[in-house]
């Protein structure tokens, strides 16, 4: 299945009509053509550019700045992208020609906002603005810092996650800090406590702690699409570092997140985080060592990290797709139009994961398809062949009805699979029961010798002298 | 227009100051991350850059960082400097950084195509009205000074060129690019300082004082101009409003950077500039620290370059490898000095002038004393740490003397510098313990002792009518009182609310005591399990811990009808994300029928009554002498039992496969037939029996 968000542009209706006026002809021809020539060189790039259901990364994105030295001072994250194969459209944030999209259609695949103190955005973007262009199915990435203003924090809180509303508070960690000879306020944490998940930060283990420093922020409770991906340490607290603590520290713990991703229903994806330095050339080049450990790193984690990351939000990972939803009775090959009750089936359907450049076959042992009516009446694993193709077999349940076949998909990281294909489900025919139950036999006999007996009788009973 | 470049120089200040006044205010000089980023940067596709600009923005950063890559790009960096130079088509921008490259590479050009070149430069200046001409033309033709024997290149009207750049300059300093053009420039304005100071050296005379003190003038109105940074750092920045390409403040400050240095260089007398500037100046290009921008990196390390080797005055930069020092480990207070690239600094001495401790603006803990310079690794150190510095925030005021006193105008040292220090140590804890008190006599119930060194398991309860009471002493490795920035006792129930409580003191006497009879509301009635949890921490405490204590079972009141519900605590996204469980659909059970044999066995026993009949019908004598003998009826008596056996066989196929219509179809036909035979055969025998009768 495709996700609903990646359509095709369509070419805008510029094509030629045929004049009425014979005397306008030749007027409205070169007119036309001319408007056909533009039209198609307009809209070569944006056609080969745009994304398709077939590559669902994302193609183009706007950065947005507070100022455009971030550029420089985040050049690795970067250049990174464009190596990619990312098409950068740097801007500043309040630049009064901002749009995201024009004539109904979106410019941009992908937003990075880089703007933490941006106040009110240039041109005709807004908060709705981002928030439609979220829902829409584009992909998001927030970084905050302290000096985070109340529209980035806003955006953020309808993601689903809050930050800190103490403006002066950072993440303080007297545990596991980095350990620097020329910081000494443990403002700068390095955070090792990763979320599980091979499809979010790849299947290398990042080694190294990444480097932190920024704004707490938390989850939503009532959010579940909201992940946690970077942790702080049980001993982290948000506060200002430099006045006394009077009441006790909003958020603490674990409970405060670092690093966080949504993953929309519409698999819209969007990374959250409270600090812009995490991406900065300064962190990525970093040594780091943790506070207490002996371990010192060469590198920090951060450019893994984000690379990894910033791989899944731009839907270069964890993207799947289901193809061929097949099922058929035992012994034959094509699909029914109606299944018996106890007819033993099989049910087969591909599913593949976008690489970034190619559908490769995705390979695991939770898939799961239901033969659902109002509940589930079989819910089974499906067994693959490592080539993307999924299949069980079954019999149909002794109830008859409407049911469905129902693949929902839904794992930590990758895009939901949910299909689901009808199929009525018919009881016996008069003629399909048991016709020789032995139980019968006696009945059976007796009637027969009966039988037998009365055409013997019938000599008997006429021939007799 | 105008507004937004405002707040985009706010907002460069914010993000600057951000990034380097939190890593404490302290400039670190060039260094090995330099090069090493250098390397990274300019590493072209297949060693060709795409213009000679870039060519000689590379060459020249490998050369101030002292990396020597020239081998890997010299031949194609020649071969097209050789090409520009020969050719009369060249623009001028691209002669200008053709000679540069030429400057740095020595590529060996003839003589006879430097004088080709400075001919048709020459010939540029004379009828140059525009900046960038006069720029590129008097640049390339000093370059060519340089790099040739010849000695008589010289300007032939040099005051009159100087006149023309000078017509261009506005009256607060800054350049126009062309006497069209009405918007000036601070861009423009390094540009024009520096075509200046190639007009004085290529001059075959004295320029006219008066035109160089009217250009110093210039050069200090340009510096009323200056923006400043909270830590001390200055900078340009271009107010030029629709400019042609926008020049950020690093390539505007390193212009004029460039023009400033180039045109002190051939002047003489003093320029009147504090060396707080100069010095503020280099603080600007390196707090920006490894730029991730080969133009920003030649910038920075081009200005730098300058900036050492300049005749204003040279910044010297005290830099500290650790503003955190360790008390328990004593820690020597080391600093360096150096210059912007990293080089050793003159003789100085570096003196410690005051301690203050943080937030208080109060007196110095400590008198004023030397540093002890240790020449080999050329650091400056303080041996011991000053007996009345306990573990906390200090600032420490830092003053660089210079040991001849003929360099003190030479050099910029910045006065007074303060810089934010860290002293840590190990603080001590004691005496923790923890206690249930009742409540209104304070009597106590019971009491643990506790080692928050170690590991703790307290088991406590307690009801709504207690109190809980947990103490320790903190005290630093002088022995005085220790407020750390964290200290909090979290309680945390079963189902993962949390409680926090901000511990106070007296002294070095922590305490808190919880009445949980306030509480109650506050820990939403919810009694059970919670397990204690204590965590101290401070940004110079070494041993910051995190403790389990133990658990405490409290018995609370049940909850009355409106008391507020406890909040919703996020999923495990394991529960939502896992596979679910199977389902196997459970069929209706087949319906319980006999056991096969019994059925076979009863189906045995209805042949016996056939049997009996058969046995009787043998005993009774059975014949058949009334069978027809003549041939017709005997015919019809064959086809009618035929005909019945017919029948019963269509009910044993019925049975066996026939459906009822099949069934009944062959029936009828079949009634018909033995309706027919029947009735002859039946007829045939009732006339014979009555003519039997009657006979």
């Amino acid at each position: 299945m495709s996700p609903p968000h990646r359509v095709n542009p369509q070419p805008l209706s510029l094509s030629p009509r045929q004049p009425k006026h014979p005397a306008t002809t030749k007027m409205a021809r070169s007119n036309f053509s001319v408007l056909t020539i533009l039209s198609v060189i307009l809209l070569l790039p944006v056609l080969s550019l745009s994304f398709s259901p077939d590559s669902p990364s994302d193609r183009r994105l706007l950065v947005l700045f507070d100022d455009l030295s971030l550029k420089s001072s985040h050049s690795i994250f970067f250049n990174s992208l464009k190596s990619r194969g990312f098409d950068l459209d740097f801007k500043l944030a309040d630049d009064p020609k901002l749009a995201l999209q024009r004539y109904g259609q979106y410019l941009y695949d992908g937003l990075i906002l880089f703007s933490p103190s941006i106040e009110r955005f240039g041109g005709a973007l807004d908060l709705a603005a981002v928030l439609d262009f979220v829902d829409s199915g584009h992909d998001l990435i927030i970084a905050a810092d302290s000096s985070a203003s109340d529209l980035i924090k806003s955006v953020a809180t309808e993601c689903g996650v809050d930050f800190d509303e103490d403006p002066s508070a950072l993440v303080i960690d007297h545990r596991s800090y980095a350990v620097v000879g020329t910081e000494g306020d443990h403002t700068l944490i390095a955070a090792d406590d990763f979320i599980e998940s091979d499809v979010l930060l790849g299947e290398n283990k990042i080694e190294a702690p990444v480097l932190f420093k920024g704004i707490a922020h938390s989850l939503n409770a009532a959010n579940n699409l909201v992940l946690k991906v970077l942790s702080a340490s049980p001993a982290a607290y948000s506060a200002n570092p430099s006045s006394k603590l009077s009441s006790p520290p909003s958020l603490t713990g674990s409970s405060i997140s670092l690093v966080s991703v949504v993953q929309a229903r519409n698999n819209a994806r969007i990374m959250i985080t409270g600090s812009l330095d995490l991406f900065s050339n300064r962190f990525f080049r970093s040594s780091v060592q943790k506070a207490g450990s002996p371990k010192k790193y060469d590198k920090s984690g951060n450019e893994q990290f984000v690379a990894e990351l910033s791989k899944w939000v731009f839907h270069e990972r964890g993207h799947l797709k289901a193809v061929n939803l097949r099922h058929n009775k035992a012994g034959e090959t094509n699909e029914p139009a109606m299944y018996r009750i106890k007819d033993d089936l099989d049910f087969s359907v591909e599913i593949y994961e976008w690489s970034g450049k190619s559908w490769e076959p995705y390979v695991a042992n939770d898939v799961q398809v239901q033969f659902y009516m109002m509940s589930p009446y079989v819910l089974k694993t499906l067994s693959n062949d490592k080539k993307g193709l999924y299949h069980t077999s079954f019999k149909v349940p002794d109830v008859y009805g409407v049911f469905q076949f129902k693949v929902e998909y839904n794992r930590l990281g990758y895009t939901s699979l949910l299909l689901s294909k009808q199929i009525p489900v018919r009881p016996f025919k008069h003629n399909e029961y048991e016709r020789f139950i032995t139980a019968a036999f006696p009945y059976y006999g007796a009637s027969f010798t009966m039988m037998a007996g009365f055409f013997i009788f019938s000599f008997v009973y006429l021939y007799h002298k | 227009m105008a507004r937004n470049i405002g707040r985009f120089l706010v907002l460069i200040a914010a993000a600057l100051i951000y990034s380097s006044a939190l890593a404490s205010s302290i400039f670190q000089p060039i260094s090995d991350s330099h090069r090493s980023a250098a390397l990274e940067l300019f590493n072209p596709l297949g060693g060709s850059f795409s213009s000679v600009e870039k060519t000689y923005e590379e060459l020249r950063t490998f050369e101030v960082l002292g990396i020597d890559k020239r081998s890997d790009i010299s031949t194609a960096a020649c071969q097209s400097v050789s090409e520009i130079l020969g050719s009369s088509s060249s623009t001028l921008k691209d002669l200008f950084y053709a000679l540069k490259v030429n400057g740095i590479l020595q590529c060996g050009i003839k003589e006879d195509v430097f004088e080709g070149v400075a001919s048709r430069l020459q010939s540029v200046v004379g009828g140059a009205s525009a900046l960038l001409d006069f720029y590129y033309s008097v640049g390339g033709l000093v370059l060519i000074k340089g790099q040739t024997s010849k000695d008589d290149l010289y300007l032939s009207d040099a005051e009159g060129v100087f006149r023309s750049i000078k017509a261009l300059s506005q009256s607060d300093g800054r350049w126009r690019y062309n006497s069209n053009n009405p918007e000036s420039s601070t861009f423009a304005a390094g540009l024009a300082l520096e075509a200046l100071a190639g007009i004085v050296s290529l001059s075959s005379s004295e320029i006219d004082q008066s035109l160089i003190s009217t250009t110093k003038n210039d050069i200090l109105k340009l510096f009323d101009s200056i923006e400043k940074y909270d830590d001390g750092a200055f900078y340009f920045d271009e107010k030029l409003v629709g400019a042609r390409e926008h020049q950020g403040a690093l390539s505007t400050t390193s212009s004029v950077v460039r023009g400033l240095t180039a045109f002190a260089a051939v002047t003489s007398g003093s320029l009147n500039l504090p060396s707080g500037k100069i010095l503020g100046l280099a603080k600007f290009f390196l707090g920006i620290g490894i730029p991730g921008d080969a133009k920003d990196l030649f910038n920075q390390v081009d200005s730098l370059a300058f900036l050492e080797s300049n005749t204003v005055s040279i910044p010297l930069i005290l830099s500290l490898p650790a503003t955190v020092l360790s008390l328990t480990k004593k820690d020597a207070l080391k600093v360096k000095v150096n210059t912007v690239l990293g080089s050793n600094a003159p003789p100085l001495t570096v003196n410690l002038l005051q301690v203050l401790r943080s937030g208080s603006k109060d007196t110095s803990l400590i008198e004023s004393q030397e540093l002890k310079f240790d020449p080999e690794i050329a650091v400056y150190t303080l041996d011991a740490m000053p007996k009345s510095v306990d573990v906390g925030k200090y600032t420490f005021v830092f003053e660089m003397v210079l040991h001849d006193s003929d360099h003190k105008n030479l050099y910029a040292t910045g006065g007074r510098i303060r810089i934010p220090i860290f002293v840590t140590g190990v603080i001590e804890v004691d005496s923790a313990e923890i206690a249930v008190l009742d409540s209104d006599l304070g009597s106590i119930e019971t009491k643990k002792k506790i080692d928050l060194a170690g590991e703790n398991t307290v088991s406590l309860s307690a009801n709504h009518l207690q109190k809980l009471r947990l103490s320790f002493q903190l005290s630093t490795p002088l022995g005085h009182a220790f407020k750390p920035h964290q200290a909090i006792l979290k309680l945390t129930h079963e189902t993962k609310v949390e409680h926090m409580f901000v511990m106070g003191s007296s002294g070095k006497q922590f305490e808190i005591i919880l009445d949980f009879l306030g509480q109650v509301e506050k820990f939403f009635y919810l009694s059970g399990r919670y397990n204690v949890q204590l965590a101290v921490g401070d940004a110079v405490m070494e041993n910051s811990f995190l403790k389990a204590i133990g658990h405490v079972d409290l018995d609370l009141p049940a909850p009355p009808e409106k008391a507020p519900q406890p909040p919703a605590q996020p999923l495990d996204p394991n529960l939502i994300y896992g596979p679910k469980a199977e389902i196997a659909h459970i069929f209706r059970a087949p319906e319980k029928l006999p056991p096969k044999k019994l059925s076979l066995t009863f189906s045995g026993l209805t042949l016996l009554p056939f049997l009996g009949f058969l046995v009787g019908l043998l005993r009774l004598g059975v014949n058949l002498k009334n069978f027809p003998s003549s041939s017709v009826p005997a015919v019809f008596a064959t086809l009618f039992h035929l005909g019945i056996a017919a029948v019963l066989s269509l009910y044993m196929l019925f049975w066996l496969k026939l459906d009822l219509f099949t069934t009944l179809k062959a029936l009828s036909f079949l009634g018909a037939f033995l309706m027919f035979v029947g009735h002859r055969i039946l007829s045939h025998l009732a006339s014979s029996s009555s003519k039997l009768k009657s006979a």
